[in-house]
């Protein structure tokens, strides 16, 4: 794996994974742009937040056949909160996101074949998104319950787009009784559907998870 | 970057930590009560209390465990519906294992986890992971006082439609608001669970309350309130109509055994339309000895008499059991309803002994002296007959007690009753 160093402080730029774009510095929030050996600062990442998120980059998750790790993250800001959310890589190259909200997650992979359905396509034109608009996706049906205009707050470790201030994107939560998740993401680099299920911590059968002060990572995690 | 947020309230100045952070979205102030919005690093005021909430069974901050995970306690609210009354939810946070509710209605524990999977709809139940819960009342929450922090906006006064589905103790609870629609799955939770992980205020431990049903267990204190009040109400208005209040007394004797004799008591005037007249007729030195008392109210200028019927009886004796008692040596009369008008009281009073009347004999002397002879005793026939002197008092108005009470028992029924089968139901 070739060793970087941050063009801004000259701290060691670790990455996680070349095939992305964008990485956050961890010393000095510079957001590096990386193309071919070559490194590039493109401008300075807000100061995440605190919080107390379980998830940290180095974290691996393994669930329905997915089994990855996190590489980096964005936080979201929109008028009456906040959410992570998780990019992962598994070692067969494959992507995912996993969504962090209500001490719940959701874990997705790309899912392009839904952008073909009318109300998305709509949407992804820059039309608004109906609330209830129904669509299937992976033989199942989901409504949309939740749109959410969003800024980005900050972001760490490796990403597939600029995490600046003022990156802004539309999200569209769809969900079905079953528990099952559809994600609709539109940003300044287009729109990108995500296809997957809620899940609890424990379902994730999550591995190095960040240690909470003050708390104890109960055993069925460790 | 993990160090803990704190937060100063923009209302009372009071330093708050987040426990929840990057989570929690809306934090009641526990110095003032202010609700206040932190999901942005500038801090805004979204309402201002001056009182800090209290009264909450478990103060947030609180941590234990529950089914193997450690809890803290960061959120607690108050909540009410007309239907269900009071009640508290407290929210549980782990940050391995999120959210979960602990609710505290009626005194009853529910350990509560929001669902993902939501049920099926079906007409009068819905399915969930199998099984069936059949659909029961809905009511409306409304968020009465809020306590910490939230992972959603909310504020007092908030509304939302609660339906609960039940399968046995179980119960799937569905809350609509406006903007969405949440599921929870309420599990009951053991009085003694619940103080062992926490430390509960000691008033709400074991508190006997019943689960607030609709429309019961509030409503028995004010039944017995309302009954008690309607009965002084009648005793009041009772005594008002009664008066005015005039009486008559005489004094007469009777011998026992002898025929009835009739004389007048006195004469009384009603002055209302109608009243009530009490004849009270007290006699102290009978034993084993019965007296009828026939009263006739005869109405000077109609000469209609209204007749009513007392009765004095007094027995003593010893058996297996010891000496007893029976009977009392006063009797009162109630006539009701008497018309207005002026009447002579007429006695037809006889005095009997129990078991046997003793044997009389009266021989008339003269025309208004009578001699009587009686035989019992054999020993000196010639003795002076036995008498009994009985004190009459006949009044206008007068008080039914007997109405009174049927009234009290009358209006104490229902509630008396609920609550005998209450504690019935109890043992």
């Amino acid at each position: 794996m070739e060793s970087l160093t941050c063009p801004s402080c000259g701290a060691a730029l670790p990455v996680r994974d070349p095939g992305l774009p964008y990485s956050t510095c961890a010393y000095c929030q510079t957001l590096v742009r990386r193309a071919e050996g070559t490194v590039e600062a493109v401008g300075t990442v807000a100061v995440l937040p605190a919080d107390v998120s379980p998830i940290q980059i180095g974290t691996t998750v393994n669930r329905d056949g997915i089994a990855a790790t996190v590489v980096g993250r964005v936080r979201w800001g929109w008028s009456d909160g906040s959410w992570n959310e998780w990019f992962l890589r598994a070692a067969d190259g494959r992507i995912f996101w996993l969504g962090e909200a209500m001490g719940m997650y959701m874990l997705t992979c790309e899912y392009p074949a839904v952008l073909d359905v009318p109300g998305i396509r709509n949407f992804a034109e820059g039309n608004p998104m109906a609330r209830d608009c129904t669509v299937k996706a992976g033989g199942k049906w989901f409504t949309a319950t939740d749109i959410k205009d969003a800024a980005c707050l900050g972001s760490e470790g490796d990403l597939p787009f600029p995490t600046l201030p003022g990156w802004t994107m539309t999200n569209v939560d769809f969900r079905n009784a079953a528990g099952d998740a559809l994600s609709v993401q539109r940003d300044a680099q287009g729109t990108t559907a995500w296809l997957g299920a809620w899940s609890d911590l424990a379902g994730l059968a999550p591995g190095n998870l960040r240690q909470i002060e003050g708390w104890t990572m109960p055993r069925a995690l460790v | 970057m993990t160090q803990p947020r704190a937060v100063t309230c923009p209302s009372c100045g009071g330093s708050i930590e987040i426990r929840a952070a990057g989570y929690t979205v809306t934090l009641g102030c526990r110095y003032c009560g202010s609700v206040l919005d932190v999901a942005h690093e500038d801090v805004r005021l979204i309402k201002a209390y001056r009182r800090a909430v209290k009264n909450f069974a478990i103060a947030p901050g609180a941590r234990g465990t529950l089914f193997d995970v450690e809890w803290e306690v960061i959120g607690a609210l108050r909540r009410r519906s007309a239907e269900s009354g009071d009640w508290q939810e407290f929210l549980l946070f782990n940050p391995y294992s999120g959210y979960r509710w602990l609710v505290l209605a009626g005194g009853e524990w529910q350990f509560g986890t929001m669902l993902l999977d939501r049920p099926e709809n079906g007409p009068r139940s819905v399915s969930w992971r199998g099984g069936d819960y059949v659909r029961g009342d809905s009511e409306t929450a409304t968020t009465v006082t809020v306590l910490g922090e939230f992972y959603w906006k909310i504020a007092r006064g908030d509304e939302a439609r609660a339906t609960a589905y039940t399968r046995g103790a179980e119960v799937l609870s569905c809350e609509s608001t406006a903007d969405e629609t949440n599921w929870t799955q309420l599990i009951p939770l053991d009085d003694s669970a619940v103080s062992a992980a926490f430390a509960v205020e000691r008033k709400f431990v074991g508190a006997p309350q019943r689960r607030a049903r609709r429309n019961d267990t509030d409503d028995l204190p004010m039944m017995f309130l309302f009954a008690l009040i309607a009965l002084l109400a009648v005793g009041l208005v009772q005594e008002l109509v009664s008066r005015p209040r005039v009486c008559t007394e005489s004094t007469s004797e009777i011998i026992v055994g002898a025929p009835s004799f009739t004389t007048r008591i006195g004469t009384l005037e009603v002055r209302r339309a109608y009243q009530f007249v009490t004849i009270s007729a007290i006699s102290s030195n009978i034993n084993n000895r019965w007296i009828d008392l026939d009263y006739s109210l005869v109405n000077r200028q109609t000469q209609q008499s209204i007749d009513a019927y007392g009765l004095i009886e007094y027995y003593t004796g010893t058996d297996s059991d010891g000496p007893w008692t029976e009977g009392s040596t006063s009797a009162e009369t109630l006539i009701a309803s008497v018309p207005r008008g002026t009447y002579d009281i007429y006695l037809d009073g006889g005095a009997h002994g129990w078991p046997n009347d003793p044997s009389v004999t009266v021989k008339q002397v003269k025309p208004d002296e009578w001699t009587v002879q009686t035989s019992a005793d054999a020993e000196n026939p010639w003795a002076p007959p036995e008498k009994v002197t009985v004190w009459f008092t006949a009044c206008t108005g007068g008080f039914s007690w007997g109405m009174f009470w049927l009234i009290g028992f009358l209006l104490f029924a229902v509630p008396g009753a609920m609550l005998w089968w209450r504690h019935r139901e109890d043992d």
